[in-house]
């Protein structure tokens, strides 16, 4: 797994690892019952604080994406992970949220958003079965 | 007591560089106690000389800023003023050794006879005024520092001329009624004096290193 | 978790300056940067805890140990760096060795050699004749050769070229990275702490204004920027520091603060702008 932190992008280093952490579980480069790289060799060898990456790590456990066994280090869970299930849910949930918000300010129906919808969906599947190609 | 004797350790690694104007000031003396043809007046030149070296620990130590050295070793500030001590009485014995060994086959040989008596009276004498010089030294140079408190350095010539000038003036007869009637006693009161002398002087050495900023 | 060190209402009253309750812990296993502007107490606060001056009031504890009633068992635990060298310049690097070492029961003379080698200081070199970045990495061997659990630095990068500063932290990454090592790193260089630092104490005027987790401590600050005109008079009262120039001003907010300032450009803060905007007299209260 690559960690490539930026400190210009104004985005906080633990978000960063966090980020790139999901990403790589989401598409599967890291899989169910990997080990994350030990936190503290990670600290070192980022050159960042301890703290920074067990906030990190914290935070990915709690959203359901890791498990931290004691003593023994931070393990991949699997994507199907009920907690994992729930924050994503939360999230396209948020997202959603967000899109009603500004289809609304745009003067969209219930009904135009819905098409709208249905093509990004279709839109994106596209997407995703080239990319797999 | 194993501090003292490494701090002590350490003060022989701070004037290594000077070990040979050291062995010199202790060499010297054996040509003034020649020229004088007098055990007593060679070895309290001796002692004047090796009295004037005892401010190179702190010397050097100020050069390099080594207090803050001191700060940081796992030993008591006291420990380290004890180590002191302990390294400058050795440098005084060892030159009162020398003298001692040297002077008298040096005056034998130019025909002077020296008896047991004179060299044992010069020890203890000997003895006595290095203390006299760095009871007073030491504690300067931990007040002052080995820059400001340089005069602490000249204190032993004072000492010196002092001794050089008083002593024949003051009747030989006197001198002879005290030395003859009881020199053991004397010898005794003495040594008596070097311990306490030395006592008082570490306690405020050792007053003014814990109240001093390394 | 275990306190590598322990500063309990340090105070130390001085003529001119007062160090007034400094209180901090420095858990085992992190990094944490003593900062403040020159004069703020940081070298007084680090002689006091190495009982190099003799403190008013308070207590410390390093490694659980008394400061001056276990003296010497603390002592023996901790490195130190200053910002300059304190063997004597006539030694060699094999000399300091054989000065220093016998006064730690932990010395390994194999360790010593492997670090001499690591940082390429020839044993007969003499400590004069070394650069200040080497003097630096001399100091640190002898700390790493009697393994000191708990590093304390004061001001170690001034005068340090920007590789020798680079690898310094690089040193103090590895050295805390089994989690048994601590170092307290005081500096006025806070690009240093940036990125390493886990833990800030920031001292101003003698008084503690903030200690504890660097992310936080960044995260309790923001930098607001706008026109002269959007300078309002609710700005200035809250703001913690404002620097004004001809086309318009930057000032320091509490990050709770922020909703208070709508339209404004808002951005992170760093550590050396906090210590900045917050430094100068009677720069807004305690955070």
């Amino acid at each position: 797994m690559k960690l490539i932190l930026s400190s210009v992008s104004g985005v906080p280093i633990y978000e960063q690892i966090k980020q790139q952490v999901k990403a790589a579980i989401l598409s599967g480069e890291l899989g169910e019952g990997e080990a994350l790289p030990s936190l503290r060799t990670l600290a070192k060898d980022l050159k960042i604080s301890v703290l920074t990456v067990t906030r990190a790590y914290t935070e990915l456990e709690q959203e359901g994406f890791v498990k931290n066994v004691q003593g023994r280090g931070c393990f991949v869970l699997g994507r199907g992970s009920q907690r994992m299930r729930e924050h994503l849910l939360y999230e396209a949930e948020t997202h959603l949220a967000e899109g009603i918000q500004a289809a609304k300010l745009a003067k969209l129906s219930q009904k135009e958003l819905h098409r709208l919808l249905d093509i990004l969906w279709e839109a994106t599947t596209d997407d995703e079965l080239f990319g797999s190609n | 007591m194993r501090n003292t004797w490494k701090a002590a350790k350490l003060d022989l690694a701070l004037v290594r560089p000077y070990l040979k104007v050291i062995c010199l000031t202790m060499l010297l003396p054996i040509a003034f106690a020649a020229v004088n043809r007098s055990l007593f007046t060679g070895v309290s030149f001796a002692m004047c000389f090796v009295a004037m070296t005892t401010g190179y620990p702190f010397a050097v130590a100020e050069k390099n800023h080594m207090e803050r050295l001191y700060g940081i070793l796992p030993v008591k500030k006291r420990d380290l003023v004890l180590g002191r001590y302990l390294f400058v009485l050795m440098l005084g014995l060892l030159a009162l050794a020398v003298s001692l060994l040297t002077q008298p086959l040096v005056l034998g040989a130019m025909g002077e006879s020296v008896a047991g008596g004179d060299v044992l009276g010069a020890a203890v004498g000997g003895l006595f005024l290095f203390s006299l010089y760095t009871v007073f030294q030491l504690p300067g140079y931990y007040k002052f520092g080995a820059i400001q408190g340089r005069m602490f350095l000249y204190l032993p010539v004072a000492g010196f001329l002092v001794t050089l000038f008083l002593l024949p003036r003051l009747p030989a007869s006197a001198m002879a009624a005290v030395t003859g009637s009881s020199p053991v006693l004397l010898g005794v009161l003495a040594l008596a004096l070097v311990v306490v002398m030395y006592g008082v002087s570490i306690w405020c050495s050792v007053r003014t290193m814990e109240h001093k900023q390394l | 978790m275990t306190n590598y060190l322990e500063v309990t209402e340090l105070s130390k009253s001085f003529a001119q300056f007062h160090l007034h309750d400094i209180s901090f812990t420095l858990p085992k296993g992190y990094i944490m940067g003593l900062i403040g502007p020159n004069g703020s107490g940081k070298t007084t606060t680090i002689q006091l805890i190495l009982n190099m001056l003799a403190r008013s009031s308070g207590e410390v504890k390093i490694l659980g140990l008394d400061n001056l009633a276990q003296e010497q068992q603390a002592k023996a635990a901790v490195g130190v760096v200053f910002d300059s060298n304190y063997f004597s310049d006539d030694w060699s690097a094999a000399q300091v060795e054989r000065s220093v070492s016998v006064f730690y029961p932990n010395w390994d003379g194999a360790r010593f050699a492997q670090w001499l080698e690591r940082f390429r200081i020839a044993p007969d070199k003499r400590v004069g004749e070394l650069s200040k970045g080497m003097q630096m990495k001399l100091m640190l061997a002898c700390a790493f050769s009697y393994d000191a659990k708990l590093l304390i630095l004061d001001e170690p990068t001034s005068g340090l070229d920007p590789v020798s500063r680079e690898e310094l932290l690089e040193i103090l990454s590895e050295y805390i990275e089994d989690g048994e090592h601590s170092v307290l790193f005081s500096t006025h260089i806070t690009a240093d702490l940036e990125r390493t630092a886990d833990y800030i104490t920031y001292l101003r005027h003698g008084e503690l204004f903030y200690s504890g987790g660097k992310d936080e401590f960044v995260d309790l600050f923001r930098l607001v920027k706008g026109s002269r005109e959007e300078l309002s008079q609710q700005v200035k009262e809250k703001a913690l520091g404002v620097r004004t120039f001809p086309t318009g001003f930057e000032a320091l907010v509490k990050t709770e603060d922020l909703p208070a300032f709508p339209g404004l450009c808002v951005e992170p803060a760093s550590i050396d702008e906090i210590v900045v905007f917050t430094s100068k007299e009677g720069g807004g209260d305690h955070a």
